[in-house]
């Protein structure tokens, strides 16, 4: 393995184990099992009053990925992003790791690694379990293959939105406060509108990947969607995520953090 | 030979406020003590050292090579910061375990080497608590071990007996000894001249960002010439003995003890002085039953050079 | 010249005790606050739907000379109770006191916890009640200028532009509505503020729960009622029960078919459970495991 690979999977691998058992962590695996909780008062309803509004992949699609897309994978992101050199300044604890014979580069890149995965796991179990409950009796070969397209599209919600958050982290003393603005302010209103001017928001590229189901009363997921095509939008959010790191890493690696006394 | 540490017209700015001024200095192997007052300089030093800041002139490499940019080189480097933080969610053990992986041992090394740091600062037993429960002592210890863990060759010390107990300093200060004794490279930074003096006789004093002296305490003290020299002498007549130079152009000032035995005599010329009393021992069998040097020691160097 | 001794000296006068121990609090909050260029930019942008609202007025009593601008019903313009509802319970006000709280008020306690400043405050002679009486005021001078100041503005300028009581007189319970609202949605949210504020020692986290907590309840209520049709999901999220209990103080139509009454007891309620959080989290002296 080369030297810089070993650096980043050294990190990864500190950090992993660190934030499995942080406090913070079983906080927002709770937080990411809201939907679970949704899906099972949802489920529960339509098994004791005899109806069933919708099919559960159509339930599943405008509303829990809803939520995720929309809410869970935001903060989640935006938390575990900012956190990757906001909480070494805040903590003091940076020169533990920026005296250590690692790129600067690879603390960034191992530490996003780490906390995407962790966040990556926590929603990817919570999309599951809500997906088989809304699921469960009508699992048909066509809503299992489409599962895969789900996790895909909140795996690279995260990675995408974490590697834009850890640049925030990296370069803004206010990132939180940006990182907010852009989530609820800027996603949440461009999204929306039509033309070219919704393909300047990340989630647009997200919803592209998504199976278009009937408009219904819960079509606010899909409303006023122009898809890209999944593989432009795989490479857009490629690029945007190279993008974020690479800045994120070149100003880790240059600015100097002064640690307050 | 080349020096282990250089620096090379070191300056820093933080914005309009001057953090170092054109500091150049070599050390060498051993103890070297960085002294100064609370803003002067030294965390700063230790910060340009240790790569995490840059210079704004000026240049510092440690063995031969500059520091930023040459990751490999803190292999070689231990570094134990100021601040009280750690990853407080972590255990002791899992704190300096963690810190040796990211120097590229394996699990199994890096176990072991932790182990033996812990050992060193005796932290086995608390080795798996959670270091948020840690007191103040055994942080600073943790701090140190995670340090020396991967037995660096130079080791850089901001500030290291802050918070420990008399019992744990004179540990650390037998370390740093035992270190000095093994060729290793030590910078130590302190406020507290006595931690200094126990340490080295070699100190770099700073004040206001600039080196004010350095070198052995002892040479540096005879070459304030524009302080007199205090001498203390006990005797049992200590009027008549005054009498016998107070006719001496370099005797400044003569103050009596309250205790009727001492005085204590104020000279520009200490070894004029010391010949003279010398000789009026012999030649005069006057009795004298102690003779010291008050301010031959770091607090005067120290009061004397920054003006108090 | 006599050479004064700079020695220490014994105040020899009585000694007086400060009748408002909280006030050194809450004046560092303020201060440290609008030391921030973002937080004053937020809190003055604050203002614009009070600014539109007051120009609202203005046009108002002078709806014949703008009636070419305003096509269709000129009620809108109406200056009623229900003026000052969709003002108080407008979407956009309750989201810019949310992003002032996340701004000047989200490290109120968790910085003090972060800095174990508490045991410097507890070592003043000073009490609890002065403690939390000082952070609660920060937030409730903040959020009493954008909900009561222009309340009472909207009055005093209605009644300026009209010329007449006849406002007043039609509406003689108005003062008290605007009153009794901003005083029950500052005080919700100064202790929502407070509470998840002391729950955690890290301001960014506390940033983002302050956000994600508002903003999650109204999701569910948005996935649940659209579900279920259920009027009373509205009680899971927090701007609904704010809008809810705002229309019952100025007698207008409630948004949601469910009564009043139990938005402001959940309101209240989690005021109290915020309460006796905040009250358990802030003590002089912490306990390590």
């Amino acid at each position: 393995m080369s030297p810089y690979l070993d650096s980043l999977e050294r990190v990864f691998s500190v950090f992993w184990k660190l934030s499995r058992k942080a406090r913070r962590t079983k906080f927002f695996f709770l937080f990411s099992q809201l939907p679970v909780a949704v899906a099972l008062i949802i489920r529960l309803n339509s098994l004791f009053s005899g109806r069933t509004p919708a099919t559960g992949l159509y339930l599943f699609t405008n509303i829990i990925m809803f939520f995720y897309l929309q809410m869970i994978i935001l903060v989640l992101a935006l938390f575990y992003g900012t956190s990757v050199c906001s909480e070494e300044v805040e903590g003091k604890t940076l020169p533990y790791l920026t005296t250590r014979p690692l790129p600067k580069s690879a603390i960034v890149l191992g530490k996003y690694g780490a906390y995407t995965a962790i966040a990556a796991a926590m929603t990817s179990f919570g999309l599951i379990l809500s997906f088989l409950i809304l699921n469960f009796d009508s699992l048909s070969g066509r809503a299992v293959l489409a599962l895969p397209r789900y996790l895909g599209v909140l795996v690279f919600g995260l990675v995408s939105y974490g590697a834009l958050f850890t640049f925030f982290g990296s370069a803004l003393k206010r990132s939180v406060f940006f990182g907010l603005l852009f989530s609820f302010g800027w996603e949440n209103v461009i999204q929306y509108f039509p033309g070219s001017t919704q393909r300047l928001a990340i989630a647009h590229y997200l919803k592209s990947f998504l199976p278009s189901p009937p408009a219904g009363r819960f079509a606010f997921l899909t409303f006023r969607l122009e898809p890209t095509p999944p593989g432009l939008s795989l490479l857009v959010l490629g690029l945007v995520t190279t993008a974020c790191l690479t800045l994120a890493g070149l100003v880790f690696s240059k600015k100097e953090y002064i640690l307050e006394d | 030979m080349t020096p282990v540490i250089a620096a090379r017209n070191l300056a820093k700015w933080y914005g309009n406020v001057l953090g170092l001024s054109d500091v150049t200095l070599e050390i060498e192997p051993g103890v070297t003590g960085l002294l100064g007052p609370n803003g002067a300089g030294k965390s700063t030093f230790l910060k340009l050292l240790t790569g995490q800041i840059k210079p704004s002139i000026g240049e510092v490499t440690i063995l031969g090579r500059p520091v930023r940019g040459d990751a490999s080189l803190y292999s070689r480097i231990g570094f134990c910061p100021e601040q009280d933080a750690f990853y407080e969610e972590m255990t002791g053990r899992e704190f300096v375990t963690s810190l040796l992986r990211l120097h590229r041992f394996s699990a199994g090394e890096a176990r072991t080497r932790a182990e033996r740091a812990l050992g060193t600062v005796d932290l086995r037993g608390d080795g798996d608590r959670l270091i948020k429960a840690y007191s103040r002592g055994m942080r600073q210890r943790l701090k140190f071990a995670q340090a020396i863990a991967h037995d660096p060759e130079i080791i850089i010390l901001d500030e290291p007996l802050n918070g420990l107990d008399p019992l744990g300093k004179r540990k650390l200060i037998r370390l740093v000894r035992e270190f000095r004794g093994e060729g290793r490279t030590i910078i130590v930074s302190s406020h507290v001249l006595p931690e200094i003096e126990a340490l080295t006789r070699t100190i770099v004093l700073i004040h206001q960002g600039k080196i004010f002296a350095r070198g052995d305490i002892h040479e540096i003290r005879d070459l304030i010439d524009s302080h007199p020299h205090l001498v203390s002498i006990r005797c049992p007549e200590p009027r008549s003995l005054a009498a016998r130079f107070l006719a001496d152009g370099h005797v400044l000032k003569v103050d009596f003890g309250a205790d009727g035995r001492s005085l204590l005599v104020e000279t520009n010329d200490r070894d004029e002085f010391f010949g003279r009393l010398g000789r009026l021992i012999v030649s005069d069998a006057v009795k004298v039953e102690e003779i010291t040097s008050p301010d031959d020691n770091l607090q005067a160097v120290f009061d004397y050079l920054v003006g108090k | 010249m006599t050479i004064r001794e700079k020695g220490y000296f014994h105040w020899e006068g009585p000694l007086r005790e400060r009748r408002f121990a909280w006030w050194p609090i809450t004046r560092l909050g303020l201060r440290l606050a609008f030391k921030k260029k973002g937080f004053k930019f937020l809190y003055f942008g604050s203002f614009i739907p009070a600014l539109v609202f007051l120009v609202g007025i203005y046009i108002s009593e002078r709806i014949g000379e703008f009636r070419y601008m305003i096509r269709g019903s000129s009620q809108l313009l109406e200056v009623n109770p229900a003026f000052f509802k969709t003002y108080y319970t407008s979407d956009f006000l309750l989201f810019m006191m949310v992003m002032l709280m996340v701004v000047g008020g989200a490290g109120l306690v968790a910085d003090d916890l972060r800095h174990n400043a508490l045991q410097l405050y507890f070592s003043r002679p000073l009490e609890k009640r002065d403690y939390l009486a000082g952070k609660a005021s920060v937030l409730v001078a903040l959020l009493l200028s954008l909900t009561l100041l222009p309340g009472l503005a909207f009055i005093i300028f209605k009644l300026l532009f009209s010329g007449s009581f006849r406002f007043i007189a039609d509406y003689p319970w108005i003062l008290l509505s605007v009153a009794a609202y901003s005083a029950a949605v500052t005080a919700f949210f100064c202790l929502y503020t407070l509470l998840l504020s002391s729950l955690s020692r890290n301001r960014r986290y506390v940033s983002i729960l302050l956000f994600a907590v508002y903003l999650v309840s109204d999701i569910l209520f948005g996935i649940f009622y659209g579900n279920f049709k259920n009027p009373a999901f509205a009680l899971l999220s927090l701007k609904a029960n704010l809008q809810q209990a705002g229309a019952f103080l100025f007698r207008q139509k409630l948004p949601y078919d469910i009564p009043a009454g139990w938005s402001i007891l959940i309101l209240a309620a989690v005021g109290a459970a915020a309460w006796l959080v905040v009250n358990k989290r802030v003590r002089s002296v912490e306990v390590v495991k």
